[in-house]
């Protein structure tokens, strides 16, 4: 009862998309993937969908190949959004969610009631051109979940949104994640990602490089934070002078230390009081997802490496 | 193949879709407004010929001076002139001719012409010396134009008539019919009149042409809708939801059903317009007259029909795995313009074929999958087919369209998926092998 990616490879000519991606993803679960652009979510979501097929490997879902499974097993938000301009929005609901094997009436009357809750009712009857990007990216996602998937695959869906309407969307999110549904999502928005998953994989060129639950993500390094403010000493210079410690960050609040694996971090408060400080603020953390991310893919990418071939290169 | 099990309802579901945005959209409605209402008017030709006719009348008076005139002169001037009589009495004619004798009415009518009562005035006298008549034509009609021309001729049989007449004979004794049997050796081709082939060439350059035109101009809107839905973006959510082979079929029958649609109006104004044109006539020209036309054959039009839905489905299914290959639809003219090669190659060889409908050549290329629904229906319209040869032709056809649909579901599920700039076939090809 679970979705097993199994060794999965693929090669986009010269691009190694994927390279022996092998996942399990619990029922019931949120689950995110994090990675610069190009990194491979996209291949990832859409081999799980079956909209391409891998060089090697398999995924399984409910111990059953992907291949042989109905289409209405998945429900999708692609990256790129997109609607038939020219249609009007109860209609291209109705057409998609039929297209998945649910009836006209049922549809029209799911359609009604998520429009109502995404407080957007009067946009039935108005073609999808008309909208704007946040709300067609709200009939989008209807559309994704219309047909009631066991599991939701959504790639970057926060993206373009204003805050509210991200709100109602992580609303609509849980609700998801209330009926059972096993949740897949992709971004590059660490907060996101600490606020909703339960379990991430972070993908670098198309090779996972850590995976499983949040927090043992969080302790995969072995590092300790020490987060540190005493009175009268702004500076804290002693403290990179502990070994295993690293100061990552100084600032007004407090002053922020990496403890190396196998150090105790309680040794940096036993420091300070041995030093004789007054201690405004002492604090032991996990790495945030962040510093993780940057300790594995080396720093957020933000050059474009995707799958259409370069213009010049130098 | 999984595709075939579940082609349906999807298949249909995108189909129904594609109709009515393709039959609600303006370009559709409007442009199956003007083809009907040009199909309508061309059928009305005639009568506007027949109207301009009518109005371009010469009224021509005689006087005749002459005596001992034959005494069909009148009628044979007036065939002369209007050509062989029908048998509808108010049909329109080119002159309208008044015949007057006596020589005191010569001035009061010269009067009359220079008032312009009528626009020529012709007298007819006798040469005392040699007895042949003499004319005089009083006109300000251009010397060279096409009325005194006819005028001219129609008198040179009249002088002829009244020479033969003189001499103890007539016109209509020298050209009486006399007897001539003509016998064909072969019985079976004793249908091939030459009026037989004049009327069976137009009518097939005509299905020809209807053929012809439905697949370059809905094959077309098969390559459009699917450039662009990718070129929205919309295709990534109907990626999920169908098949490729569930969004090729819907699209190759959404978009021929409105073509169909759009036909059937455009014929419906043509059948319509052919009904009204002799009311019509009747209401403008004032006498009745239509255009005669004959059946067509029943086998002529149901391999007419099979030929037109079978092309139509193998073309527009390589114009859709075409279409799926642009990422812009401004982009779809020239990536198709491989097929219109083709398409106008069967369209040439075909019009050629029906003046060498017995050639080898064509025989061998209405087998051939893209050209045999334009020299399959040429050969069937035209020539002598074995109910063998149409059938192989038909099953060839069938097996291309099967093979056709699996390579355009192909080329289309990758060719979807890849942006950028325009795709070679070949790079398609290798994607294909690996997609679903």
């Amino acid at each position: 009862m679970s979705l097993l990616i199994d060794s999965v490879s693929k090669r986009f000519g010269e691009v190694q998309a994927l390279q022996d991606v092998s996942l399990e993803i619990e029922p019931g679960e949120v689950f995110g993937f994090l990675g610069a652009n190009g990194a491979g979510k996209t291949t990832a979501m859409r081999v799980v969908l079956d909209i391409i097929r891998p060089d090697s490997g398999t995924v399984i879902w409910n111990g059953q190949l992907n291949t042989e499974l109905p289409r209405e097993t998945w429900g999708y938000l692609p990256e790129e959004r997109g609607l038939y301009a020219k249609m009007n929005v109860l209609e291209q609901l109705v057409f998609f969610a039929k297209l998945h094997g649910v009836r006209s009436k049922e549809a029209e009357r799911e359609t009604r009631e998520w429009l109502e809750r995404f407080r957007i009712p009067e946009y039935a009857d108005r073609r999808a051109e008309q909208l704007s990007k946040g709300n067609q990216q709200k009939i989008q996602f209807i559309a994704a979940i219309l047909h009631d998937p066991q599991v939701l695959l959504m790639d970057e869906p926060f993206s373009g949104l204003d805050p509210v309407n991200v709100a109602l969307l992580k609303e609509a999110f849980l609700e998801m994640k209330d009926r059972g549904k096993t949740l897949i999502f992709s971004t590059h928005q660490m907060e996101t990602v600490e606020e909703l998953c339960e379990s991430i994989a972070i993908l670098d060129r198309g090779i996972v490089v850590v995976g499983g639950s949040v927090r043992d993500v969080r302790r995969s390094t072995g590092r300790q934070m020490v987060r540190l403010a005493v009175e009268g000493d702004l500076e804290l210079a002693w403290l990179g002078t502990l070994d295993g410690v690293r100061v990552t960050r100084r600032g007004q609040d407090y002053t922020e230390a990496e403890v190396a694996p196998g150090h105790d971090p309680g040794s940096v408060l036993k420091a300070a009081l041995s030093r004789g400080c007054t201690i405004r603020h002492f604090e032991m953390a996990d790495p945030s997802l962040e510093q993780i991310f940057i300790e594995h893919v080396g720093q957020i990418d933000t050059t474009e490496r995707t799958l259409a071939p370069k213009a010049a290169q130098a | 193949m999984k595709g075939w099990r579940t082609l349906f309802p999807n298949a249909w579901y995108v189909a129904v879709r594609e109709y009515r945005s393709r039959a609600r959209s303006r370009s559709f409605v409007l442009g199956t407004a003007l083809l009907a209402i040009i199909a309508f008017a061309a059928t009305q030709l005639p009568v506007l010929i027949d109207f301009a006719a009518a109005t371009s009348q010469t009224r021509l008076e005689v006087v005749v001076l002459a005596s001992g005139m034959p005494s069909d002169s009148l009628s044979v001037l007036d065939q002369g002139l209007n050509g062989p009589a029908t048998s509808d009495p108010n049909a329109p004619k080119d002159f309208v001719l008044t015949w007057i004798t006596g020589a005191n009415v010569a001035p009061a009518r010269l009067e009359a012409l220079t008032a312009g009562k009528f626009d020529a005035l012709l007298v007819i006298d006798r040469d005392p010396n040699t007895h042949d008549l003499t004319f005089l034509l009083r006109t300000d009609l251009a010397q060279d134009g096409q009325a005194v021309k006819a005028i001219s001729s129609a008198l040179t049989n009249l002088e002829i008539e009244d020479r033969l007449v003189r001499a103890g004979t007539s016109t209509g004794a020298i050209l009486a019919p006399y007897a001539l049997q003509v016998v064909p050796v072969d019985s079976s081709s004793a249908m091939n009149s030459v009026g037989r082939e004049v009327s069976t060439d137009l009518l097939s350059t005509g299905l020809i042409v209807l053929v012809f035109m439905a697949i370059i101009t809905y094959g077309m809107w098969v390559a459009m809708s699917v450039a662009e839905e990718k070129g929205s973006r919309v295709m990534e959510l109907m990626l999920n939801a169908t098949t490729p082979l569930q969004m090729l079929a819907g699209k190759v029958i959404g978009n021929g059903a409105a073509g169909l649609t759009q036909y059937g109006i455009v014929l419906a104004a043509v059948a319509g317009g052919l009904l009204a044109q002799a009311p019509i006539h009747k209401a403008v020209v004032g006498s009745n007259a239509g255009t005669q036309f004959g059946g067509l054959a029943p086998n002529v039009l149901a391999a007419f029909v099979i030929l037109f839905v079978l092309g139509f489905l193998l073309y527009s299914l390589l114009y859709a795995a075409l279409g799926s290959l642009v990422s812009r639809q401004e982009d779809v003219q020239s990536a198709t313009s491989p097929l219109m090669v083709l398409i106008m190659a069967g369209y040439f060889m075909s019009v050629f074929s029906l003046q060498a409908i017995d050639e080898t050549w064509v025989k061998i290329a209405s087998y051939v999958p893209f050209f045999s629904p334009y020299l399959m229906l040429a050969r069937v319209s035209v020539g002598d087919v074995e109910p063998w040869e149409f059938g192989l032709s038909v099953l060839l056809l069938a097996i291309s369209i099967v093979v056709a649909l699996f390579l355009a579901a192909r080329i289309y599920s990758a060719g979807v998926l890849l942006y950028g700039q325009r795709l070679s076939l070949r790079q398609v090809l290798k994607a294909a092998r690996v997609s679903r």
